[in-house]
């Protein structure tokens, strides 16, 4: 059967659900594609499963602290099954909140795999039979899958990435992390809380190698201190059948695991779309756009992971409104790529916006750095969530915030104020007259930034 | 208290009437000046209608779907204590079309910038008719040698300074630009709402300091020669009512081609087209030859010192002039982006009011329409404009043989009573060299 719609999107993550909805909003009549539940790896298989865990591993760690708090636990019995589980149900429930938003909005959900049959025909490959949509415009939103190394094949057994990890109910004894990114890191916290045997392999000289370099240095400390093995600068060679599951090789020598947990990136999912037959052009792996989402071939759009770095939910959410709009005829101002915050939540947390302080240097700015402890925090005090600090890099004669970096509690939700605060171009003086509540883990954002003027006062 | 009285806007030198597509404030909101208070379509655009006092709106005299002539009362903004039921009494009281807005700008303007608008309006200022288009020369006669900054400033410069010479701008962006020397009130803001940020005061700051030292004044006034008034009673009776004549001249486009591809390969550069590079040449050959940049005033040769580049937008239903300013003082890249963006929005009929006019020059390209060359109107009270072919590979014989080069024709048309033939031609000169010389377009 053949439908006519305004848009038609292929596939349903943060990007395409978004621009759905804001199509939606805008008056177009849109029909998307999905070939999973809608809410694409974020909702299912990625940040939403991995937080619920990351959540339960919180827990079963404050369990473990009960006696700091004064509460004697005779004993506790935790079970990784089950915090498996509830992080399905967690992922079910975000899954239909996209589903009941979708009807709210009028979306029509078509179920298959979509593929371009011309710029402005998808056709649908479903259970029940094969489709058509016809539409003026095309949003492609299809998004990424994890990377493999040479020599090491994901087979979602002993070799897992991350979709196989949050469907995992069993976790093994031991297990060795190859890339010590933000899902490398996340998951070594997760499985280190349950009992797991951590080895974390990095072949960049630092764990987190996107994140300031002191932030890299905090984790890798507090890492170390719950047990989890952190070994920088190695290169995998291979991983083989052996030993209680696999034998992986390393330019540092030998290591035998239960199972290899796969984290060295992911990559654009542009392939079985029928991008070559319409002539979209490719940059590095990924769909080469315009500032406003618009690929090679006019009206046709991509957004999200498969249109480029950074790979990262949020930013394929504000690209989706930058394409609907587009679409709609709103001049919709693009992204500023260079103001996107980097979240990461393992324990402590780490977050980041701009340029690390030797990035801003590298650009021959000359720079003040304003760095606070958690430690001196009274609100991480009384919470018992003393580790990482906050570190602010601005220009010295201007003080614009170049770049700010934080490891701590609730690291993710503090860096939204400086990203207010470099969107609207203020500086360190605007973050100073900006009256902090206390106590809060905030009140560190000011002092971090009073400390790059040199007048921080509780330090 | 303040009492406001909201007019139907003059926003186009040609607008009689304007028709309100909605309000977006409704009876009882409270305003602040710079708030949008209505959408009014005129003939060239759909254009944002700003409030200039501050209160509560009052009273709607003008509901959703009505046309209503320039300078008719359509609301009033006062205080809620304020005693309105008079001057909503007093409406419909339509000032003359043509008189109103010369003395609601000067009445609007002038308390604007004393910080407490008494008796604001929601008109800008806008040039005063052109005399060309007016039956009766001497209405202008009045207008002074050197007329004060506040009542001749354009628009653009009153709405960055909505009252008491608020500049609105960014933190960040005021303290570059006292670092730097750069002056907020003459930069245009490419941020929300025009708020002026960083890279503005970044690219005015990159522009040479000769650039930027121009006069305080707009224009000045220079006394007409016998000869030029002579002319300019002579000129109109051969070709009513603006005598144009034509320069024509053809320009080696193989360099500038060159380096609009090696620009264009730049990483995070904005993308530049042939047209960017005909404004920035036109820009730096105005201040060159302010003879050309200026307007006949009928007792007077008005010179600006500042070039106002009106950009021909062809449209489905027409053509709009969209006006970017200061082109003397922008980069190229500056150019490229507010160039795209005035053509991108008045594609989609979304400029702002002062977009649409103040325009000292203009440049009409009909390079992508496969076009040899060509001749346009000049577009009163301009003095000139300039009609750009496509560039075309030609034969060409130089030094070396028969060679294929790139060629454009270019074809000025200028008010002789302006100015003559020589003038025209010699600025048409220094364009060409600027082309063909086009590593000058970028110092």
């Amino acid at each position: 059967m053949n439908h006519k719609v305004d848009v038609a999107i292929v596939g349903t993550g943060p990007g395409g659900y978004v621009a759905a909805i804001r199509c939606a909003q805008l008056g177009l009549t849109v029909g998307v594609v999905e070939d999973d539940r809608p809410g694409g790896v974020c909702l299912n298989w990625g940040c939403i499963p991995t937080k619920a865990l990351l959540r339960n591993a919180e827990v079963v760690s404050l369990l473990g602290r009960a006696a700091e708090f004064g509460i004697r636990l005779s004993g506790f019995e935790v079970n990784y099954a089950e915090a498996v589980q509830r992080s399905r149900r967690v992922a079910d429930r975000m899954a239909k909140g996209v589903e009941f938003l979708f009807r709210k909005n009028k979306i029509t959900l078509f179920p298959g795999r979509g593929t371009l049959t011309s710029k402005s025909v998808v056709e649908v490959k479903g259970t029940s039979g094969v489709e058509t949509l016809e539409a003026r415009a095309v949003i492609l939103a299809t998004g990424s899958e994890p990377k493999s190394l040479p020599g090491v094949a994901i087979d979602e057994k002993t070799v897992i990435s991350s979709t196989g990890a949050v469907r995992n109910e069993r976790a093994p004894k031991s297990l060795a992390i190859i890339g010590a990114g933000a899902v490398g890191v996340e998951f070594a916290d997760v499985y280190a809380a349950y009992g797991v045997q951590v080895t974390l392999l990095e072949a960049l000289p630092r764990i987190v190698p996107l994140e300031d370099e002191e932030v890299a240095k905090e984790l890798t400390r507090t890492f170390t201190r719950r047990g989890i093995t952190v070994k920088t600068g190695v290169k995998v060679a291979s991983a083989k059948p052996g030993g209680p599951g696999l034998v992986v090789e390393t330019d540092d020598g030998k290591l035998e695991v239960e199972q290899v947990l796969m984290a060295v990136g992911r990559a654009a999912k542009v392939t079985g779309l029928g991008l070559e037959a319409v002539g979209v052009q490719l940059e590095r792996g990924f769909v080469k756009v315009s500032p406003l989402m618009e690929t090679s071939v006019k009206g046709l759009y991509a957004i999200g992971d498969m249109a480029g770095a950074p790979l990262l939910a949020h930013k394929a959410m504000a690209e989706g409104v930058v394409a609907a709009e587009s679409i709609a005829g709103r001049a919709p101002r693009p992204l500023d790529y260079g103001n996107i915050p980097s979240c990461t939540y393992c324990r402590p947390q780490i977050a980041s916006i701009g340029s690390s302080e030797a990035r801003a240097r590298e650009q021959g700015r000359d720079v003040t750095v304003g760095k606070f402890p958690f430690t001196a925090s009274g609100k991480a005090v009384a919470l018992g969530e003393t580790e990482g600090f906050i570190k602010v890099v601005a220009d010295k004669a201007t003080g614009e915030l170049l770049g700010v970096h934080i490891v701590g509690p609730e690291a993710t939700e503090i860096i939204h104020e400086f990203a207010v605060g470099r969107t609207l171009e203020a500086t360190l003086e605007e973050i100073i007259h900006t009256i902090h509540a206390h106590p809060t883990l905030s009140e560190a954002a000011l002092e971090a930034t009073l400390a790059a003027l040199g007048q921080a006062i509780h330090i | 208290m303040a009492v406001t009285k909201v007019v139907m806007p003059k926003l186009s030198e040609a607008m009689e009437s304007g028709k309100i597509i909605k309000w977006l404030k409704k009876e009882g909101d409270r305003i602040q000046g710079g708030d949008i208070l209505a959408e009014v379509e005129t003939d060239k655009a759909d254009v944002e209608m700003e409030a200039f006092g501050a209160g509560v709106l009052r009273k709607i005299l003008a509901p959703a779907g009505e046309t209503v002539p320039v300078g008719v009362l359509i609301g009033v903004i006062a205080e809620p204590g304020d005693d309105v039921a008079a001057l909503i009494a007093s409406a419909p009281a339509p000032a003359p079309p043509s008189a109103a807005p010369a003395t609601t700008s000067a009445a609007g303007a002038a308390p604007a910038r004393a910080g407490a608008p008494a008796l604001a309006v929601a008109a800008p200022s806008t040039p005063a008719p052109t005399p060309a288009a007016s039956p009766r020369p001497p209405a202008v006669a009045p207008v002074p040698m050197r007329p004060s900054p506040v009542t001749s400033a354009p628009a653009a410069a009153v709405a960055a300074q909505p009252s008491g010479g608020r500049v609105k701008a960014s933190p960040l962006a005021k303290k570059i630009a006292a670092q730097t020397g750069v002056d907020l009130r003459l930069l245009q803001g490419t941020g929300p709402g025009g708020r002026i940020v960083r890279r503005d005061v970044e690219t005015a700051g990159a522009a040479p300091a000769a650039m930027r030292a121009v006069p305080d004044a707009e224009f000045e006034d220079r006394p007409l020669s016998q000869m030029r008034a002579a002319i300019a009673r002579q000129m109109p009776l051969s070709k009513a009512p603006v005598p144009h004549f034509y320069v024509t001249n053809e320009v080696a486009m193989d360099r500038a081609w060159e380096l609009r591809e090696e620009l264009n390969a730049l990483e995070g550069q904005p993308k530049i087209s042939l047209n960017d590079l005909v404004i920035r040449a036109c820009a730096l050959a105005l201040l060159q030859h302010p003879g050309v940049n200026a307007s006949f005033r009928g007792d007077a040769i008005r010179v600006f010192h500042r070039a106002h580049i009106g950009i021909a937008v062809a449209l489905e239903e027409g053509l709009i002039t969209p006006v970017l300013r200061d082109c003397h003082a922008k980069s190229l890249a500056q150019i490229a982006v507010e160039s795209r963006d005035l053509a991108e929005r008045a594609r989609v009929r979304k400029l702002r009011a002062q977009e649409l006019s103040g325009a000292t020059f203009s440049i009409s390209n009909l390079g992508m329409f496969d076009v040899a060359e060509f001749s346009a109107i000049i577009n009163p009270p301009e003095g000139a404009i300039l009609a750009v072919g496509s560039v075309r590979r030609v034969p060409v014989v130089d030094e070396a043989g028969l060679g294929v080069g790139r060629r454009m024709a270019l074809t000025i048309s200028c008010d002789h009573r302006v100015m003559d033939g020589a003038m025209g031609a010699r600025f048409l000169q220094d364009v060409k060299r600027l082309l063909e010389e086009p590593l000058r377009l970028l110092i």
